[in-house]
């Protein structure tokens, strides 16, 4: 009797959800035919936004640049356990993550990052920075002991995809198998202070700077700084595309964020301690005194939505609520090229 | 934009590797972990259930307490120790379907321990006295307590299976949920909601279902027939 | 055979104290009183399932076969149950004709209903011989017919194995009709001792009086 009871309830379940998901899309088509041509004669936004209302209001700022820095971690690093007491003996694999680096900065690897995505996107994704290190030299395959790399990274380089284009090619040429985890910038970090990272790829320059500061990097052979930045792309603003506040019509993202506020536009931010939130944290009027600190926001919560998710969670978030909010622009790209899911 | 169900289908019709890569650590951890945990769990849960012994109580207490441990505070504490700067790192378990395995019996084995206990303590004073009153011996007695033991021990078997298998707090954070490697459909579901992908997580939430619902029917059927 | 005084105390409550009483091989005691009043916890006592304040069980030495109020059933067919208290299928046969349950042979004990399982716990105690046997109100879930045979089995069993048999039993009509010698509890305590027709029917005590004349209507 029991089982029988319990088996229903599976299948119960089962048939919920079948529901839900035929539900779902059901819900996001309806008001598409509907909406369109209302809204493309007054606004003429992207054709994307047929079905993806968000759209990028405010870009190429230069205060929007976003960079990305691989960093080696250092074996030697004032390592402490949760006690805080110090360690030494760490396993680090530093021959596998010298020769991930070395491969990264390839001209092959370089042209392969920043042509990602323009076939499909008709966007570049990732730009080569112009000073990045080019490498030459001679790149150690695998041996028992070093073909297991781990990364640690931040979600915007797994999510786009960049990492699953380049990494294949690096295994099989070399023997190695990297591990990636992929979390916010800060998590990437913390991560690789527990000694769990053999080097991280981020985004967030003042993070990245204190990991340096505190000795968890090392430099790697060849290369003039512990940071290693070689290619950018730009954080976008995105919002509906009706745009309340007027940010489009902003003359700096600095004063976009400052109209934000003062309308107390809604606004999502990741709330994760990624170089995504981070960077957004830069951006607010000082006198606001925003911070990653909960109480820092307390006062304004009737607007400003910390979700403490990744970006696509974050996207869709911003969708659902017509909020306005700071992405990565291959994460919003792709975003849209979904239709209003990440794949 | 097709229906969660389609993509559910789609998906296991295309037989992606990454998928069947998903699909087969799931089924070796959660296979490992819940045969572990009941090889533990049920002598414990005799011995806990039919003995009585100074402490008994407090081990009862203790085993209930554990039952409820949140599987991210499970999962915390083997990322500790098992972490590059942890008293155990030397054995490189982390981000390891092994160290999954660990920490879901350290989950699972209080939930086999409780059941096989409550069962066993229900039964256990009526037993005994019958038992005795028929002048059989201690050893004979206990293969008879065991003997009863044989549908809850199947019960606390899909129990333990189908918390291991549902499992998401601990093994994320032990796992990493690296692919290829250690990301079981639990923590790829996870992932893709991070991602803001529902569909394609639910899509994998009704194949994670379907699977439990073989498992289920599987082991009525067994259940029904040792029944006769 | 003798059993020696003892008593049993609750959180400093006596709820049990018995002076100690000799047994005769081949006699049949049933044990009487409201509910209550210490049988039940007399029969555990001398069973060994429950232990006294003071030493009062039977002689170690002595084969004691007790089959509680609610017997279990294993899960195996009913057959087998009998078999698990010796390996005479002929024995075993035999018993579950006399209570009824042949038919019941193969199918699963703990499928049982109350009334067959009562009967097949009383025929499987009786596959072996005790020394001193006893049954707590072992027809208590039984019907009519199925008590009547019971009781005839129960004589021929005491009878043939020699064994003294107490029966608890809250049935004054069972104990008229199979009893040698009766006990009567009341609160605790054993209250009256003797042959059947002086305690059933001359008895000494107000309480056994009133006792009788309340329950033998």
């Amino acid at each position: 009797m029991k089982k029988r009871i319990s088996l229903l309830l599976v299948a119960v379940m089962l048939l919920g959800l079948a529901a839900c998901g035929a539900a779902k899309p059901a819900e996001t088509q309806a008001p598409a035919p509907t909406a369109a041509p209302t809204e493309a004669p007054t606004e003429a936004p992207t054709e994307a936004a047929l079905v993806v209302d968000t759209c990028i209001l405010k870009e190429a700022d230069d205060k929007m640049l976003n960079t990305y820095t691989l960093l080696a971690v250092n074996p030697d690093a004032p390592f402490t356990d949760a006690d805080g007491n110090p360690v030494s003996d760490v396993a680090v694999n530093t021959a596998g993550a010298d020769a991930l680096i070395h491969w990264l900065l390839t001209r092959e690897a370089l042209d392969m990052a920043g042509d990602y995505g323009v076939a499909e996107y008709g966007e570049h994704l990732f730009y080569v920075k112009d000073d990045a290190p080019v490498y030459t030299g001679d790149i150690a395959p695998a041996t028992e002991e070093t073909k297991v790399i781990r990364l640690s990274t931040t979600t915007s380089v797994n999510d786009s995809g960049l990492l699953g284009y380049l990494l294949p090619v690096f295994e099989s040429t070399y023997g190695y198998t990297v591990e990636v985890q992929s979390a916010g910038t800060g998590k990437a970090i913390n991560a690789a202070k527990f000694g769990n990272a053999d080097l991280i790829l981020v985004h967030s320059k003042s993070q990245e700077e204190a990991f340096v500061e505190e000795g968890f990097a090392r430099t790697v052979d060849g290369f003039e700084s512990e940071r290693i930045s070689f290619i950018y792309n730009y954080f976008v603003l995105c919002g509906p595309s009706a745009d309340p506040a007027g940010v489009k019509d902003c003359a700096s993202v600095l004063d976009a964020f400052a109209a934000i506020a003062d309308g107390k536009y809604t606004f999502v931010s990741r709330g994760d301690a990624s170089g995504t939130h981070t960077k957004e944290l830069s951006l607010w009027p000082e006198s606001l005194g925003i911070t990653k600190e909960a109480e820092s926001f307390a006062n304004y919560t009737d607007w400003y939505v910390s979700a403490n998710a990744g970006m696509g969670a974050c996207l869709v978030m911003a969708e659902e609520m017509g909020a306005y909010i700071l992405t990565d622009k291959a994460t919003f790209l792709t975003f849209v090229a979904n239709d209003g899911v990440m794949e | 934009m097709s229906s969660a169900l389609h993509k559910a289908i789609a998906l296991i019709l295309s037989a992606d590797a990454e998928l069947l890569n998903i699909l087969s650590v799931t089924a070796r951890m959660s296979l490992q972990s819940s045969l572990i945990a009941l090889l533990l769990g049920v002598p414990i849960g005799i011995w806990l259930g039919a003995c009585r012994f100074p402490g008994r109580g407090a081990l009862v207490v203790v085993n209930r307490t554990l039952m409820g441990m949140p599987p991210v505070v499970c999962g915390l504490l083997f990322y500790m120790l098992f972490s590059g700067v942890g008293p155990f790192r030397h054995m490189k378990l982390l981000f390891t379907v092994k160290i999954m395995v660990m920490a879901q019996v350290v989950l699972i084995t209080p939930i086999v321990v409780g059941n096989m206990e409550t069962y066993v303590a229900g039964i256990a004073p009526n037993l005994r006295e019958t038992a005795k009153g028929l002048g059989l011996g201690g050893f004979k007695t206990f293969a008879l307590l065991c003997n009863e033991c044989l549908y809850p021990i199947i019960s606390a078997y899909l129990l333990a299976f189908g918390r291991s298998i549902a499992e998401v707090g601990a093994v994320s954070m032990v796992g990493g949920a690296i692919a290829w490697k250690t990301n079981v459909m639990t923590t790829a579901i996870m992932q893709y909601t991070n991602r803001g992908n529902f569909s394609l997580g639910i899509a994998l939430g009704m194949i994670l279902l379907a699977l439990s619902l073989m498992v289920n029917i599987v082991i009525s059927g067994l259940q029904r027939r040792l029944s006769r | 055979m003798n059993i020696q005084a003892f008593s049993k105390t609750y959180d400093g409550v006596t709820v049990l104290s018995f002076p100690g009483m000799d047994l005769q091989p081949g006699k049949i005691y049933a044990v009487i009183g409201a509910n209550g009043s210490g049988k039940s916890t007399f029969a555990k006592i001398l069973a060994g399932v429950l232990p006294a304040d003071r030493a009062g069980k039977l002689r170690d030495d002595a084969a004691v076969g007790y089959l509680p109020q609610k017997p279990y059933a294993f899960r195996m067919s009913t057959g087998q149950n009998l078999l698990l208290n010796g390996k005479d299928a002929a024995r075993a046969a035999e018993l579950m004709d006399a209570l009824q349950i042949r038919h019941l042979e193969h199918k699963r004990a703990d499928r049982l209903s109350g009334g067959e399982t009562a009967r097949m716990a009383l025929a499987r105690l009786m596959m072996k011989r005790y020394d001193v046997v006893i049954l707590d109100e072992p027809t208590a879930a039984m019907d009519m017919e199925t008590t009547a045979a019971a009781e005839t089995l129960l004589l021929r069993y005491t009878r043939q194995t020699g064994c003294a048999l107490i029966l608890v039993t809250h049935s004054l009509q069972q104990a008229r009709r199979v009893a040698d010698e009766v006990l009567f509890f009341h609160k605790g305590r054993l209250m009256e001792f003797g042959a059947r027709e002086q305690v059933l029917f001359a008895p000494t005590r107000p309480e056994t009086r009133k006792f009788l004349e309340f329950y033998g209507k």
